[in-house]
């Protein structure tokens, strides 16, 4: 028994030791500026209007200083514990899956695999932090500078959590490439402050993540309906939602940016990083588990069912009526 | 005509006194010592992109002889990478303090205390420095010593490490 209980101890311990918050991922994307006036862009007609999109294929393929920069800024991240994810592997290996995904079949029945729309369309090159570059190299006079912009994106906020900006030093000796580098090496020591103190509020104040709370057209109710939950208190499910995430943000922090009786748009929404699970582990949290709650409670006190769906680490919609 | 002139000489005096008295009122000479004896007293500036994963630039030591001067210019040089970050300039962006708690300095003070004891393990970080006498500019004869500038390569990313590594800063991927 003394042995067990030992053991027992000691598991908790590990496994509270080893709780750790998601970890974001990040990716280098040329800005659309960046490709667009270099000519690495996709033009097409949408309802008679010309549609112009950034063509990343080809800006990998063809551009030498694009890649040098990338290149440049995946040592620096990699070295700061943040392993870049890369634009040209992601786009490669997302066309050799969709390859190798329509040729598979079960040995036994020959059946391929399920893929709704919604699957195939999810099926592109994301990233939790983007980080949007776009830079030039200049000429005044005999001498060439460079101009750097970097911006570090939130995904799912929209929100702009780091950035670096700026001309550097004329020269009329230095190769491009060498400007370019020093471009990278100069700005990537604040950029990363800015990334630090972004990952410190995160931790202080919990995730800012978003969230769509919507009803499928089959739910007879809708969010301004009359519920009553286990308490015996009346309110509009509207108030019931807006109550739970009260009770289950970090310092009750969030914002009601829209509602209406279909739908509930939810903003900086601070999630917890890490919660205890039923078992007692520490687990790290994410959008999808922390909806996952509030699934939890819209069956458990109005039997209601809904279906969570994932965008990202950071957003994630939750549909009411059935899953 | 020469009471007035008189009269002129002593406001003259009257005002110059008071002029005197406020600047030693400004300035006393325990609060000059305090000045220039004082941890945070020295002038940092980059002097340009350093090769990777470090920083060049310029500062300054007090001392009563130059090399003592030198030796503080050094310590000024880590010290100044550590907790009060550089200034941009010669096309080089600014660089971050590696600690951006104001406090960093006094909540691991032992720590410091033998990091930039007489040749300690702040040495480690310093590359390449003007270790030759200064002269001209870079070397100011003051009341009780000499102010100096040299050029010091700080290894920046190594130091950085060191500091993760020993729990006084908190690295970008902690907690994940």
């Amino acid at each position: 028994m003394k042995k067990l209980f030992s053991i027992f101890i000691f598991t908790t311990l590990t496994l509270s030791l080893f709780a750790q918050a998601k970890k974001p991922t990040i990716m280098v994307v040329p800005s659309d500026q960046y490709c667009i006036s270099r000519g690495y862009k996709l033009e097409f007609e949408n309802m008679g209007a010309t549609q112009t999109l950034p063509d990343y294929k080809k800006a990998m393929q063809n551009d030498a200083d694009l890649r040098l920069v990338i290149t440049k800024l995946g040592q620096i991240m990699a070295d700061r514990g943040f392993p870049l994810k890369d634009l040209e592997m992601e786009l490669r290996n997302l066309e050799r899956e969709a390859a190798e995904a329509s040729m598979l079949m079960s040995s036994s029945s020959s059946s391929d695999m399920a893929e709704s729309p919604v699957d195939a369309l999810k099926r592109t090159a994301k990233a939790d932090i983007i980080l949007d570059l776009g830079f030039d190299i200049k000429r005044m006079g005999p001498e060439r500078y460079i101009s750097f912009n970097l911006r570090g994106l939130d995904s799912y906020t929209s929100k702009q959590v780091s950035g670096a900006a700026g001309a550097g030093k004329p020269s009329s000796s230095a190769s491009p490439e060498l400007l370019l580098e020093e471009a990278v090496l100069s700005y990537m020591d604040g950029f990363n402050a800015g990334l630090q103190t972004h990952f410190d509020d995160m931790f202080a104040k919990g995730r800012e993540v978003k969230i769509n709370i919507r009803r499928w057209n089959s739910w007879m109710d809708n969010f301004e309906t009359y519920f009553t939950d286990k308490k015996g208190e009346e309110l509009e499910m509207l108030e019931h939602i807006e109550n739970w995430f009260f009770d289950n943000t970090v310092e009750g922090r969030f914002s009601l940016s829209d509602a209406s009786e279909n739908q509930m748009r939810l903003e900086q929404v601070r999630i917890p990083m890490i919660e205890v699970d039923s078992r007692g582990r520490e687990r790290a949290v994410d959008t999808r588990r922390f909806l996952s709650g509030l699934s939890r409670y819209l069956r458990d006190n109005f039997e209601i069912d809904s279906k969570i769906y994932v965008r990202g680490l950071g957003e994630a919609w939750l549909i009411v009526g059935e899953k | 005509m020469k009471t007035l002139s008189y009269l002129s000489l002593v406001l003259v005096f009257i005002f110059t006194m008071g002029e005197a008295t406020n600047a030693q009122e400004r300035y006393s000479r325990r609060e000059k010592k305090a000045h220039y004896s004082s941890d945070y007293n020295y002038e940092v500036q980059i002097m340009g992109v350093g090769q990777d994963g470090t920083k060049v630039m310029k500062v300054s030591g007090y001392g009563k002889k130059v090399e003592d001067a030198i030796i503080e210019a050094k310590m000024n040089s880590v010290a100044a990478v550590i907790f009060k970050g550089i200034p941009g300039g010669h096309g080089a962006a600014a660089t971050p303090a590696i600690l951006k708690d104001p406090g960093a300095g006094d909540k691991h003070a032992e720590y410091f205390e033998s990091f930039f004891s007489p040749g300690g393990k702040y040495l480690q970080f310093i590359t390449v420095t003007t270790d030759g006498m200064p002269s001209g500019q870079d070397r100011m004869k003051m009341k009780k010593g000499y102010k100096v500038f040299i050029y010091v390569q700080v290894m920046y990313d190594s130091l950085r490490k060191q500091l993760e590594a020993d729990g006084i800063a908190r690295s970008l991927d902690s907690g994940f």
